[in-house]
């Protein structure tokens, strides 16, 4: 499931690419995904002797633009399961659909939206977008591995993933503090290049021409944004509805043609209300904040738009 | 850690040369792709412990009739293995001991398969046996220009740490050891910065030589009766692990 979700994804993107690439770009992105590669070498103290290491998905995303970035990170993914056996070939769908869509789509999205909303331009607006953005994107990347990994548990039976009560609070937990690191680093980074080479955002940067109406609207940089956020928790919430719902019915399932014995019954604890609630209410809040941000969004730019027709 | 698959990657790259003498180093790139790509998915599709060892056992007798040096492969499996153990241990934690184990054996068997075929094939033929296999070209072309930057660099990151620690860096203590994250993203920063420099230079070098976006594999090899039976032979073990496993659930 993950591994079509993923080749659907990235044949769109390919599709999407192809015509807008430039060849100049082509040697640019290798280099960036080798030195996003080795820059996960770079690690970082979180306390108590342990290190984390960045993953640079959202550095990837706001230095080359998110349809880039979505491409190198599948390439410095492959590298990995090829090359070194991380990771593996099996795991590959849904790994590269956290970490190679969802998170370069996430940290692109919100640094764009947030830029966008704490004012154009300015540096320690921008900082601080840069570090919320990096922190989302591992966050939401977490939380997508550990739904997967709860919902592979419960459609298995206990063969594959981690139960749902484990896998989310240590997940998550972890994560939300390895993002702390990952947002420090990343503003480090963006300030660093912004301060020595600023030609460097470009890409990021150069937006198409203007065009009339609706168009423009629909093709300005918050819009596309909020898109991508929205598009992420599209990917996000049916794994919430199978691991609330469907998961319920495939664990029972899996039991009873497996003709597992009764003590097997304690994996149904997961599926409790508590949990579901839990689940629905995240990614309902989630997707609140994502509708909200784009209302906003668009309003701002209606605004922009009017004042400088004023001006004219 | 990624630092030792580096070290050991680099280790591969003087594999290459020896990876051509080996019977299985001649072999067709696609032929191997297919069968060992065969093998992976339905080995990650088991269930069942003894099948799973099977799978295991399967890949443990390709690796030694690859005739690949043994220490090169158990030293690129050692620097895979602590991912594999803490994904075992947790399912051993909350599954039981059987299902831990045959987590372990499960993922080593993929492993052991991959790394088969990653150190039993020239770089280059690989990236260009998917390619042939109709992987978009985009993708191959980035995985070669990719592959080819990524030791540069790491040797290039090498070089700043060494010059870090000359100046008496450590690495910090905490989250909050401000001191360390500037020098830790100011390192990151300037090796993207001088990774763009190259970037253009590279491009330029590459335009003069005919560079395209699609970088068409230049070396045609056809599949013989050796490369088919290797092929068929690896598909035939998946396909009667993933029987067998049917046959016990009906």
């Amino acid at each position: 499931m993950g591994i079509a979700e993923f080749v659907i994804v990235l044949g769109a993107v390919l599709l999407l690419t192809r015509k807008s690439l430039n060849e100049k770009d082509l040697p640019r992105v290798a280099i960036l995904s080798a030195g996003i590669f080795v820059a996960q070498m770079v690690n970082f103290p979180i306390g108590g002797g342990t290190t984390g290491h960045l993953i640079g998905a959202a550095l990837f995303a706001i230095l080359v633009g998110p349809m880039l970035a979505m491409i190198g990170m599948t390439v410095v993914l492959i590298i990995q399961a090829l090359m070194f056996g991380d990771g593996g070939i099996t795991a590959f769908g849904l790994n590269a659909l956290n970490m190679a869509i969802i998170a370069p789509l996430a940290g692109w999205g919100v640094y764009s939206l947030m830029d966008e909303i704490l004012g154009k331009g300015l540096k320690s607006a921008r900082i601080i977008s840069v570090g919320i953005a990096a922190w989302a994107s591992v966050f939401l990347a977490a939380c997508a591995a550990a739904a997967e990994l709860a919902v592979s548990y419960a459609i298995s039976g206990g063969d594959f993933g981690i139960a749902a009560t484990v896998s989310i609070p240590a997940m998550l937990g972890y994560h939300a503090v390895i993002g702390v690191g990952e947002a420090i680093i990343t503003c480090g980074v963006v300030a660093y290049v912004w301060h020595v080479s600023p030609e460097f955002f470009i890409r990021a940067m150069r937006s198409s021409e203007p065009a009339p109406g609706w168009m423009h609207v629909a093709r300005s940089i918050p819009v596309k944004a909020a898109f991508a956020i929205l598009f992420v928790f599209a990917l996000l919430v049916p794994l919430y509805f199978l691991y609330s719902s469907e998961g319920a019915d495939g664990l029972e399932r899996t039991i009873s043609e497996a003709g597992v014995e009764e003590g097997e019954q304690v994996l149904a604890a997961p599926f409790s209300y508590g949990e579901t609630y839990f689940g629905m209410f995240f990614a309902g809040l989630l997707g609140f904040v994502a509708v909200a941000m784009l209302a906003l969004s668009v309003l701002r730019i209606f605004r922009r738009e009017q004042t400088k027709s004023r001006g004219r | 850690m990624i630092v030792l698959h580096v070290r050991t990657g680099q280790a591969a790259g003087h594999l290459d040369e020896h990876a051509r003498s080996v019977w299985f180093g001649k072999l067709d790139a696609r032929a191997k792709i297919l069968g060992i790509f065969a093998f992976v998915i339905a080995a990650a599709l088991l269930t069942d412990p003894v099948l799973v060892m099977c799978a295991l056992a399967c890949a443990l007798v390709t690796a030694l009739l690859s005739r690949l040096p043994p220490r090169h492969l158990a030293k690129a499996y050692l620097a895979a293995l602590p991912f594999l153990a803490f994904a075992s241990f947790s399912v051993f934690l909350f599954a039981g001991f059987e299902r831990g184990i045959s987590m372990l054996a499960r993922t080593s068997a993929c492993v052991i398969a991959l790394l088969v075929l990653a150190t039993g094939t020239d770089t280059f033929e690989l990236f260009s046996g998917l390619r042939r296999l109709r992987v978009p070209g985009i993708l191959t072309t980035l995985l070669m220009l990719t592959h080819r930057y990524l030791l540069l660099l790491s040797e290039e990151l090498d070089r700043m740490r060494t010059a870090r620690r000359a100046r008496g860096f450590s690495g910090g203590r905490s989250l909050l050891d401000v001191q360390a994250f500037r020098v830790l993203s100011n390192t990151a920063g300037m090796l993207l910065v001088r990774s763009s420099g190259r970037a253009d230079r590279i491009f330029e070098a590459l335009k003069m030589r005919g560079f395209s976006k699609d970088m068409r594999p230049w070396r045609e090899t056809r599949i013989a009766a050796l490369d088919a039976a290797f092929m068929l032979a690896l598909v035939a073990i998946a396909a009667s692990l993933l029987l067998l496993q049917m046959e016990v659930f009906p």
